[in-house]
């Protein structure tokens, strides 16, 4: 690390005070936001390509078994999707559709795609979430704990359980899991949000946990965090073991400059040090990792809801492979890579604010 | 779990190269993945004469618990499990080999040309690496493998679309800023051919950071098929591949050997490459390696 970087960092540790946003950072803002623009429509694209691409006819792979047969639907179908003219006015009426929310119709549950996601999103961002803040915490603590032990036996063994972590097929991991702390041992009930008699209390946000809080029904949060509890760890598994590789660096790169060697100096305790001055400083690029980790989680949802049986996009996504329901593969693709470049942006912007240098670069 | 590429400038540590390749052989996790390894090219050479049973015949024993006669069990069709696993390696291991190197021409050759000729080729070529990058890697897998129809060859084509812009990326990077740097002007000026230049010093600089990706991409690659597998969108019954076997595991949930030894399969598999890629990596960069000393400041 240069010394004009390492003295940034040293004003980093000494604490930061939010400001006003500069021009400088509308700047950055505005070109954030503009490539967020471009991506997306880039997004669309490649969902209409590969629609596209589906052999044979659009009309009969979309439409199933049950239509193909009814000329009348089949020129309906034609026509609503503008099958019938130019592929560039075929793409700018997909975008049409789109942009009014169209994604098409499932085949399996007959319901428009949109109204099908609606339903499962709540569900999988509970999960999502909860799974993240698992893995941030426990990869956060543990890539501390390897860095300060640099080279000892903790940091030896903290590296191969990291890359277990980032080799384990989720999905095989959530069914050992399932079947060591469900029918083996009996910790957690085995599936689904809540237990079979438990009502979820009043739909304020969808997250079971969140609305039985507002609603002050703690049996009711509690079942729910019961249920959530093991898929969140088997999810967090795969970002746990990167984080703590990735803060393991982060720190490392930190950890030998003259400003905590000044800290230990004046006889900070360590703990303090390594909080308050270390950490500090290697949060910036720590927080770069958010929005891997969220594409790691979604990834895992498809492969592992479906084990759980919770009602999510995951397991929505999941079972859409498995029937090969076109439409809605392409939604919750779709979805899920619009969520993931805004949750990128949000990492960007936020690794903008905490790390002014970025904003120039 | 299916893995999304890491962050690329810390999965190869696009530093300064201040180790050689040699230091990483001694390491005990490098020697450990070396033989896990090489112990799953062994037993996917020789798996006709390893494998006890043959994997597609089905006995009257189903549901059999492990015994010693059928040491992981035998399935729902009474097929021996364990010859299942050790047959998976031959599905497993030379798709990876292959998906691998097919990503590395993809990519190398896009990334080598959008390097060398900058302009608009390479923004053509960047942002179609940004596209792909946008979606979850499964997600983008799914989508192009269900588009095309599930089958082994399209799960295949669909983990080389979403593998190669890491290729495409770094032999980018390398050309432009190797292209610019003063060693290699300073052998053009010595008088060595642009061939010498580009074999002796840009290649060498070139070959470590894709190579560790190369081997990283290895685990990367199983793990991507077998989840693709897993889905129902890549091997199709009866072909014994894990991550199908693992999904037949979970219909059976209390026949635990069903599901639970083809995932240690997938497992062994994918941490014996990303052993050898980690220790690859800090044999690279001993700035964040995990057994060369304090370095000096």
């Amino acid at each position: 690390m240069t010394s004009a970087a390492s003295a940034a960092n040293q004003q980093l540790a000494a604490g930061w005070r939010p400001r006003l946003p500069s021009r400088l950072f509308l700047r950055f803002l505005g070109r954030r936001l503009a490539a967020l623009v471009l991506l997306g429509l880039g997004i669309t694209f490649v969902a209409f390509v590969l629609t596209e691409l589906v052999p044979g006819d659009p009309a009969a792979a979309n439409l199933g078994q049950r239509a193909i047969g009814d000329p009348e639907a089949v020129r309906a179908f034609r026509e609503h999707y503008g099958l019938d003219k130019p592929l560039p006015v075929q793409y700018a009426v997909y975008l049409q559709h789109l942009a009014a929310g169209d994604l098409g119709e499932s085949e399996q549950s007959h319901r428009p795609v949109r109204t099908d996601l609606a339903e499962y999103v709540p569900a999988t961002a509970e999960l999502a979430v909860t799974s993240i803040l698992i893995a941030f915490a426990l990869g956060i603590a543990l890539g501390v704990l390897a860095a300060v032990r640099r080279n000892r036996l903790t940091d030896q063994v903290l590296r191969v359980l990291s890359l277990g972590g980032i080799s384990m097929p989720t999905f095989w991991l959530a069914l050992v899991a399932l079947y060591v702390f469900f029918f083996q041992l009996g910790w957690v009930p085995g599936s689904g949000r809540l237990d079979p008699g438990v009502l979820p209390a009043p739909h304020v946000t969808g997250l079971y946990t969140v609305d039985a809080l507002i609603a002050g029904q703690i049996d009711v949060l509690g079942n729910a965090l019961q249920h959530l509890i093991l898929p969140a760890c088997v999810l967090a598994a795969y970002n746990v073991g990167l984080l703590t590789r990735f803060v393991r660096s982060a720190v490392l790169e930190v950890i030998n400059n003259d400003y905590v060697m000044a800290a230990r100096a004046k006889g900070l305790p360590e703990r303090t040090v390594i909080l308050r001055h270390v950490l500090r400083a290697a949060l910036p690029p720590i927080i770069t990792v958010g929005g891997l980790a969220f594409a790691n989680v979604m990834t895992g949802t498809v492969l592992v809801e479906s084990i759980f049986s919770w009602p999510g996009i995951g397991q929505y996504a999941f079972h859409s492979a498995t029937t090969l329901d076109l439409p809605a593969i392409m939604g919750v693709s779709l979805f899920v890579a619009v969520v993931y470049i805004a949750v990128n942006f949000a990492v960007d912007v936020l690794y903008g604010v905490v790390d002014p240098r970025i904003r120039v670069a | 779990m299916s893995a999304q590429p890491l962050p690329l400038r810390w999965r190869i540590g696009l530093r300064r190269r201040a180790g050689t390749l040699g230091s990483a052989w001694r390491q005990p996790l490098a020697i450990a993945g070396m033989t896990l390894a090489a112990a799953w090219i062994l037993v996917a050479i020789f798996v006709p004469w390893i494998a006890p049973y043959d994997p597609l015949a089905q006995t009257s024993r189903l549901f059999a618990e492990p015994s010693a006669a059928h040491i992981f069990g035998t399935d729902e069709l009474g097929r021996d499990v364990l010859s299942r696993v050790l047959w998976g390696s031959r599905l497993s291991l030379p798709l990876a080999f292959f998906l691998v190197a097919a990503a590395l021409a993809v990519g190398g050759l896009l990334g080598g040309i959008a390097g060398y000729f900058g302009g608009w080729v390479d923004e053509v070529v960047m942002r179609a690496t940004d596209l792909v990058f946008a979606f979850p890697t499964i997600i983008l897998a799914m989508a192009v493998t269900a588009a095309l129809g599930p089958s082994l060859r399209n799960a295949v084509l669909a983990v080389v679309v979403v593998f190669w812009p890491s290729y495409a990326r770094v032999v980018r990077g390398l050309v432009m800023s190797l292209g610019q740097s003063d060693y290699v002007n300073a052998a053009r000026l010595l008088g060595a051919s642009s061939r010498r230049a580009l074999v002796v010093d840009v290649l060498p600089n070139v070959a470590g950071p894709v190579l560790v990706l190369a081997t990283l991409d290895l685990g990367n690659a199983v793990l991507l098929l077998a989840g693709l597998s897993f889905l129902g969108l890549g091997a199709q019954p009866p072909t014994p591949e894990w991550g199908s076997m693992v999904n037949t595991g979970t219909q059976y949930f209390q026949r635990w050997w069903m599901g639970t030894f083809p995932g240690f399969a997938i497992l062994s598999a994918v941490l014996a490459f990303n052993f050898l890629g980690d220790s690859l990596r800090d044999a690279l960069d001993p700035r964040t390696s995990w057994a060369v000393k304090e370095q000096p400041r």
